[in-house]
């Protein structure tokens, strides 16, 4: 769900973008002859931006993190093929194995969502600290 | 201005070979300006790191088809139409789309004899000029 990183603050902030089509898989089923971005795909689209943030923060492929908890998720208006969203991803505070991120997902500066989520952290290298 | 859902009024073509998002600008009939957004997971992505030649054609093709439809549609919205590629000519590629890029398609009628329409078609990324050229479609209306 992400084509491009346009910018990035390492251990803060990120910011993305993603080109959508009607030429995706999940949209000719979402919906047939009317096709509307499925909002767990702008979700996913937050996350993965958290995730490429985190690898990049924290040392390439030592780090692995998954969705822990999403505490809000937020809808303001759907996205169709032809716009292009920018997921912005904010690192909001760190744990021992907790990762909190705000992110949103804009159409032309306009909010089309918003969301509050947790990473949970495990280290893959004995050793390595964050 | 269009979205797709109209496009899909317009146009038979469904995933994976609709290859337009929405069409910017229409004069039915005379000319029109579509858009393409190129993202990681479209499937010509697994084989290649660029929007393949052949499907930038036929992005501009569709447009034209668009700009075809809309104008039958206009004159009669139970006419059933049959558009298809009929050829092209002095097509030139500077360069091929990656993922991440909208390009910018537009399509104009300069040239039309019974059932064929002769296109000149231009692909944009921002301001450059990624390629053109012209394109020939043959658009018959069938009865009723």
């Amino acid at each position: 769900m992400i084509d491009r990183v346009l910018e990035m603050e390492k251990g803060q902030r990120v910011r993305t973008v993603k080109n959508v089509t009607v030429n995706e898989f999940f949209l000719p089923g979402h919906f047939p002859g009317e096709p509307i971005v499925p909002g767990v795909m702008t979700l996913e689209g937050m996350v993965q931006s958290a995730l490429v943030l985190v690898n990049e923060s924290y040392s390439r492929g030592k780090v692995a993190s998954t969705l822990e908890k999403v505490a809000r998720l937020k809808f303001k208006r759907p996205v169709v093929p032809g716009d292009q969203l920018e997921f912005q991803v904010q690192l909001t505070s760190r744990g021992d194995h907790a990762l909190k991120f705000k992110g949103k997902a804009l159409v032309g500066g306009e909010t089309a969502a918003e969301a509050d989520f947790i990473l949970k952290i495990s280290i893959r290298e004995v050793g390595f600290e964050l | 201005m269009m979205e797709n859902r109209e496009i899909q009024e317009i146009l038979p073509h469904r995933y994976p070979f609709l290859l337009i998002d929405r069409i910017l600008e229409i004069e039915p009939g005379k000319k029109g300006v579509g858009l393409k957004n190129l993202t990681g997971d479209e499937w010509f992505f697994k084989d290649h790191s660029f929007y393949p030649p052949n499907l930038l054609l036929e992005s501009l093709a569709q447009v034209g088809g668009v700009v075809l439809g809309a104008k039958a549609r206009e004159e009669n919205p139970q006419a059933t139409v049959q558009g298809l590629f009929a050829g092209v000519s002095d097509f030139q590629f500077q360069r091929y789309p990656v993922m991440g890029e909208q390009i910018r398609l537009k399509v104009e009628v300069i040239q039309s004899l019974a059932s064929i329409y002769k296109f000149s078609a231009e692909a944009f990324v921002g301001e450059e000029k990624i390629a053109g050229g012209q394109i020939l479609l043959s658009f018959a209306r069938i009865a009723p």
